[in-house]
């Protein structure tokens, strides 16, 4: 798409590849834009009317919404055609990967054109347990998740996953994927500016693209990314590498770490809480309480799950046919308390939205767009 | 496929790769390895008749690679073009002689025939139907 940065981990298209590529993007622009919204038409117009008829008040719950949409052959068109093109969004990326498969290999594994001065590190962990609920279903339908080796020294989720993100958003995500994490940058900055972070940490980081704007935001201090799937991880590291960015990944879970009590005074993640589970959400927020130093910030950004039913039944999109099983949860979830739960005081934890001054060109389920952070500043000496 | 794991192999034979999609058909041991192309999950149904769910993703498919046919055709115009091979415009001014119009205007029915063989059947079906002897049921035919 528009000014996507290629670099060396990426492969480059072919002609029907690149207007495979084209196309999808054009199918999914056309959705977004021109189909997606008729949705919220259909269901003023008609479905609520005729809900109200039929039970005297208008539709409250979700999953009322849900019973009637899914009969009407509009919302079926769209959401048949967003579904294949989520499909063919991906194997339009995978058939230039797969050709270029070895060489991609082969750069990752730091040959002869990359320089020997390695600014981060990468350590995998072969006996990690991918968890339940990234294993049951590939989420984004992306074939094998982020997870699966198809070969050995694997990169292939990572390089598809980089490109696949950028088709998805409609290049809104920015030269290098980059927008999440300037955008919580940007929250940083405006609402914590004296924070100074020595020690980061980026949960569920996959490859890296947010992880990287950290280390280049903050140089002097010591930046970690981790993740559960060991393709995206050699694929963050050599691509970090690539991109001139120090960053220590490792593969790990982030329900339990091995990093020390106490050692980050930043640690955060980029819309990855959406697609864990109940309990190990609690989890991870009790893992980065343990982690943050007093006066630590933990930050969590995520994707609003919208305002009213029918935005909400339009966000759940992705729950029921993208395989983010977990995010029709998260709709209902209650964020700080989730984090009481989890050890933080109540007056450390706080839910924000923030609409930073960025263009956010292509909604796949909504036009009224703002994210959510989740805060937490660990009491004690900052 | 969850606890799957990177074998030791070199790079250059790199036979360890199996698709974990595809139980039915394993590759054989020396097959290169290949990247699944399908996801793991439910695949939901949107129409009432899973049919259509089939026939609105084969239109998809077929939408993708006319895109991608005419963005090739372009290509090659515009590269016999600059070659100097083509003027611009005469692709668009060209016509066809009697000859080639002719057999053209046979492989354009023939198409249209192919296509519409699906809403044809239908009625074929019923009109042979009223004729159709007992001897022309294949299931009654290897019974007897």
């Amino acid at each position: 798409m528009k000014g996507f940065k290629q670099h060396a981990l990426l492969p480059t298209p072919q002609h029907d590849e690149q207007a495979r590529q084209d196309f999808v993007g054009a199918l999914r622009g056309h959705l977004s834009g021109r189909v997606m919204p008729g949705n919220y038409q259909l269901f003023e117009r008609r479905v609520a009317p005729r809900f109200a008829a039929e039970h005297g008040r208008p539709p409250g719950e979700e999953q009322e919404i849900r019973d009637w949409m899914t009969r009407e052959p509009y919302y079926q068109f769209w959401s048949a055609l967003q579904r294949r093109s989520q499909e063919l969004l991906w194997e339009s990326v995978i058939d230039p990967t797969e050709r270029e498969w070895s060489e991609l290999i082969q750069r990752a594994r730091g040959g002869k054109s990359t320089k020997a001065s390695k600014r981060g590190s990468l350590r995998l962990n072969p006996s990690l347990t991918v968890p339940r609920y990234h294993a049951a279903a590939d989420i984004h339908l992306q074939p094998g998740g982020y997870h699966t080796d198809f070969t050995s020294d694997d990169i292939a989720a990572g390089a598809i996953y980089d490109k696949g993100i950028n088709l998805y958003m409609g290049g809104a995500l920015g030269s290098e994927n980059d927008l999440m994490g300037n955008t919580l940058l940007a929250y940083l900055r405006e609402r914590h500016p004296s924070h100074q972070p020595k020690r980061i940490l980026d949960l569920g980081c996959a490859i890296g693209n947010s992880t990287v704007v950290w280390a280049r935001a903050f140089p002097k201090a010591e930046v970690h990314g981790i993740d559960i799937g060991a393709p995206v991880l050699r694929y963050a590291h050599a691509r970090a590498e690539a991109l001139g960015a120090a960053v220590h990944f490792s593969q790990q879970n982030a329900e339990g770490t091995d990093f020390a009590d106490e050692s980050f005074d930043l640690v955060i993640s980029h819309i990855v809480l959406h697609e864990t589970s109940k309990s190990a959400l609690v989890r991870i927020l009790a893992e980065c309480r343990r982690l943050l130093k007093p006066g630590g910030l933990m930050l969590h950004l995520e994707i609003p799950r919208g305002r009213t039913p029918i935005e909400k039944f339009m966000h759940n999109w992705e729950s029921y046919n993208n395989n983010e099983t977990f995010s029709r949860y998260m709709t209902r979830i209650d964020l700080p308390a989730e984090a009481r739960k989890a050890g933080f005081a109540a007056d450390e934890i706080s839910l924000e939205e923030f609409v930073p001054k960025m263009d956010v060109a292509q909604m796949n389920y909504t036009q009224h767009f703002f994210w959510k952070i989740l805060v937490g500043h660990k009491h004690g000496a900052a | 496929m969850a606890t799957r794991k990177p074998k030791k192999t070199t790079s250059k034979t790199r036979q360890s790769g199996r698709t974990p999609k595809s139980k039915s058909s394993v590759p054989p041991p020396d097959a290169p390895p290949r990247i699944a192309r399908v996801a793991k999950g439910k695949k939901p149904q949107y129409f009432s008749d899973p049919a259509i769910d089939k026939l609105l993703w084969m239109t998809v498919t077929l939408m993708e690679e006319l895109s991608v046919t005419r963005d090739r055709l372009d290509t090659v115009e515009r590269l016999l073009t600059k070659k100097r091979v083509l003027k611009a415009t005469e692709v668009d001014l060209w016509r066809p002689d009697p000859k080639s119009a002719v057999q053209r205007d046979v492989r354009r029915k023939a198409f249209v025939d192919r296509m519409m063989r699906a809403v044809h059947a239908e009625l074929d079906e019923v009109l042979r139907g009223n004729h159709r002897g007992a001897e022309d049921d294949p299931v009654a035919a290897v019974e007897s």
